[in-house]
């Protein structure tokens, strides 16, 4: 049934999912309170102080003409990041040179956000806690980036946020109380991922001017003391996150997707969001099977071979160079996914530099998922129009799995090096100049993932995919194979997955069939 | 290029619990770098590096796959180790639970790999000697008892942090891989190309459908 369930329905009942945090069962467990040792109440006073003095700071320098030359004279981004070590493929002075001038953009970008919410009669203080309505004009203020002192609020509001903290006051709160000193497997998970969670970034390491003030031998036994308030707060938000959706737990990459939202937000907001995120954005990618992963592989490869049939025919090709037939992409997905599934579950975070990151973020929580595929599919697309890609490919040997992975680690290194965020959002979007990838439409890929989805489901009901062995494979002559994954002419006939897609599909198949 | 230097490429893939120290290995092999604090691994990670084996002046290109290590990317391991001509088994020497993982990876290698894979147990974090959780002649036992089944797993300690044995073991592997079947056309899956240069014909012939495994 949970397959069936695909959670692109952005109504979904929440209480299916997650674990079960009602109004009553906070207010009305006394029995349980009752029991607990006064040491935990202590510890829990000493938790929640150290949660209410991290929740008004936000991490991000502010732009303005006395930061701006303390920026540039820093080693550490305006975020925390180290300029040169994060991205090997960038030096601090490129990185400055770039800076210099994104910086004036940043200014002209927060005066025009400043216009459009004083004109649509938000008042605020400091920070505005409300943002003008969706509209065309929001939507193009968003494409060009929310200034990074807004980021946080602006996420949070366009995500839905205000909806999900207002159904769940004091949820977050209750199950930090619930779950200190818990020890499972996700926490243990956990536990070896914080220190290796953003390492780079003043905020979340302890650089060895910090550590030398630790003299008491006792201190330097706990290793928490030693430990930044943020990695407290990474903590705290990524075990409450494992136990509310236990369907998830911890996965690898949730770590980088809670640091960088604690970067902007307070925990709890993070925690929301993080919700928010692997609820509705991507559904099921970090789950225990990571079945996500599988199903929006599968939508992007269905993408990468409709909208970058060049790349398909390099990329989609099984390990011994032979190119994939139609109905069998989704059964064994080509190598390539196993550099684009990171893409997707971290959300480009670590993929390319910091502010691209979070031009993308920005993008995604106001127009959601589709965002991903449009983004994953402009880099596919950037990475083959450059000139070392071409070259890799050039004797068009790049059949085998050798010729393959030197793709791949261009694929890696390459993105790390698109430092300018407006040249990545502009290819995205422009229809001249640009990759024209807007034109994915969010019904696109919720009916993609569906029909992906569906697929799966089919071969796990006959219980092969993951059971059957390579041997007991390989008796099978394909004709076989093909009927097990229920890849089959009725099948694809009977399912409309996608207007634009699917006629192109039914054709080729109907030919093949009927030869 | 002489004509009697050889060349062969492998792929060779790493696996073992996550924290273990696998991409510290890697770097270790490939840039002679450490981080103490390196992160996660999302996904896999594609690197190369080459050896030379002086005696059989063969140079070898090692096709390095670096995976994530929590236990639900498993889903994904079947694409890594598919036509793995290498694995490397990793554990942390002071973590008995990872040792019990990478005997479980060794059990799954043996089980869904290609026949003839050169498993290569390795463990890490020598510099923590006097934290080891691991006994050195438990290991070597239990190896000696896998070997006995013909399977032939090569075992290894290192530290990625100073360096110690990281380079011994892809000589190791080099040693033990089927450079010779390669070399001579055999096997179809690594091939020798002889000159590096561009534009040389790669085989073709040799991307049969359902390639044999490696030896």
């Amino acid at each position: 049934m949970s397959n069936m369930n695909l959670t692109v329905n952005h109504n979904r009942s929440e209480s299916g999912y997650s674990n079960n945090y009602s109004l009553l069962e906070m207010y009305g467990a006394s029995d349980e309170e009752d029991k607990e040792e006064i040491d935990d109440h202590h510890q829990f006073d000493n938790v929640m102080e150290e949660i209410r003095a991290n929740s008004l700071s936000s991490f991000v320098t502010p732009l303005n003409s006395q930061t701006i030359p303390k920026i540039l004279s820093s080693d550490y981004d305006r975020y925390g990041f180290k300029k040169a070590s994060l991205h090997q493929t960038i030096t601090r002075k490129e990185y400055n040179e770039w800076f210099t001038d994104y910086s004036e953009y940043s200014l002209e970008r927060m005066k025009k956000w400043k216009d459009l919410v004083n004109s649509s009669g938000i008042k605020y203080d400091d920070i505005p806690t409300r943002f003008p309505p969706k509209s065309d004009k929001t939507k193009k203020l968003i494409r060009r980036g929310i200034p990074s002192e807004w980021r946080g609020n602006a996420w949070f509001f366009y995500a839905g946020g205000y909806e999900r903290l207002n159904k769940h006051v004091g949820v977050y709160d209750k199950i930090v109380k619930d779950t200190i000193g818990v020890k499972n497997k996700d926490t243990e998970a956990i536990e070896r991922d914080l220190n290796r969670t953003f390492p780079d970034n003043i905020h979340f390491n302890n650089l060895p001017k910090d550590s030398k003030s630790v003299k008491d031998p006792k201190d330097i036994q706990d290793n928490d003391i030693n430990n930044k308030p943020m990695i407290k707060s990474l903590r705290r938000v990524l075990v409450a996150f494992s136990h509310y959706q236990p369907q998830i737990g911890y996965c690898q990459s949730l770590n980088f997707l809670a640091g960088l939202l604690l970067l902007f937000m307070n925990e709890e907001r993070a925690f929301w969001m993080l919700v928010i995120l692997t609820e509705r954005i991507l559904p099921k990618v970090h789950s225990r099977d990571l079945d996500g992963v599988h199903i929006d592989q599968g939508v992007l490869m269905l993408c990468f071979k409709e909208y970058i049939p060049q790349l398909w025919n390099i990329l989609g090709k099984n390990f011994e160079g032979e190119v994939i037939s139609e109905d069998k992409i989704l059964t064994k997905l080509p190598p390539v996914t196993l550099v684009t599934s990171s893409w997707f579950m971290s959300v480009f975070v670590g993929i390319i530099p910091i502010e691209a990151v979070l031009r993308i973020w920005d993008i995604l929580w106001y127009e959601g998922s589709k965002t991903l595929f449009r983004f994953s599919l402009t880099i596919c697309k950037y990475c083959l129009d450059n000139k070392t890609f071409k070259a890799k490919n050039d004797n068009d040997s790049g059949n085998t799995e050798f010729e393959q992975i030197e793709i791949f680690q261009f694929m890696q290194s390459y993105p790390k090096s698109l430092i300018d965020p407006n040249k990545i959002v502009d290819l995205c979007f422009k229809k001249i100049g640009g990759y024209g990838f807007g034109s994915i439409s969010q019904d696109e890929i919720n009916k993609c993932r569906i029909f992906v989805s569906k697929q799966r489901d089919k071969m796990k009901k006959k219980s092969l995919i993951t059971n059957i062995s390579e041997d007991e494979r390989k008796m099978l002559n394909n004709d076989e194979i093909h009927d097990i994954y229920g890849f089959n002419r009725s099948i694809m006939n009977g399912v409309k997955w996608n207007n634009n897609i699917s006629n192109k599909m039914k054709k080729r198949f109907s030919r093949k069939t009927s030869k | 290029m002489s004509d009697n230097n050889r060349f062969a490429q492998f792929k060779l893939v790493l696996l073992g619990e996550s924290a273990v120290g696998k991409s510290s290995i890697v770097h270790r092999f490939v840039k002679n770098t450490f981080d103490n604090m390196r992160e996660s691994t999302i996904g896999a990670a594609f690197l190369t590096q080459t050896i030379t084996l002086p005696e059989s002046n063969t140079t070898i290109k090692f096709e390095i796959w670096d995976t994530a290590g929590q236990e639900r990317y498993k889903s994904l391991a079947p694409m890594y180790y598919r036509n793995a001509n290498a694995a490397l088994c990793v554990y942390d020497i002071t973590s008995r639970s990872s040792f019990n993982k990478a005997q479980d990876w060794i059990k799954e290698l043996k089980k869904q790999a290609p026949e003839g894979i050169v498993i290569c147990l390795v463990g890490n974090k020598l510099d923590l000697e006097n934290e080891r959780e691991v006994d050195q002649q438990e290991v070597i036992e239990y190896v000696q008892e896998l070997n006995q089944e013909n399977d032939n797993v090569i075992l290894s300690e290192c530290s990625a942090k100073n360096g110690e044995g990281v380079l011994d073991i892809f000589n190791k592997i080099g040693r033990a891989l089927p450079v010779e079947e390669v070399i001579n056309g055999a096997n179809n899956r690594s091939r020798q190309v002889g000159s590096r240069k561009p534009g040389v014909n790669l085989s073709r012939q040799q991307n049969q459908p359902q390639s044999s495994n490696c030896c």
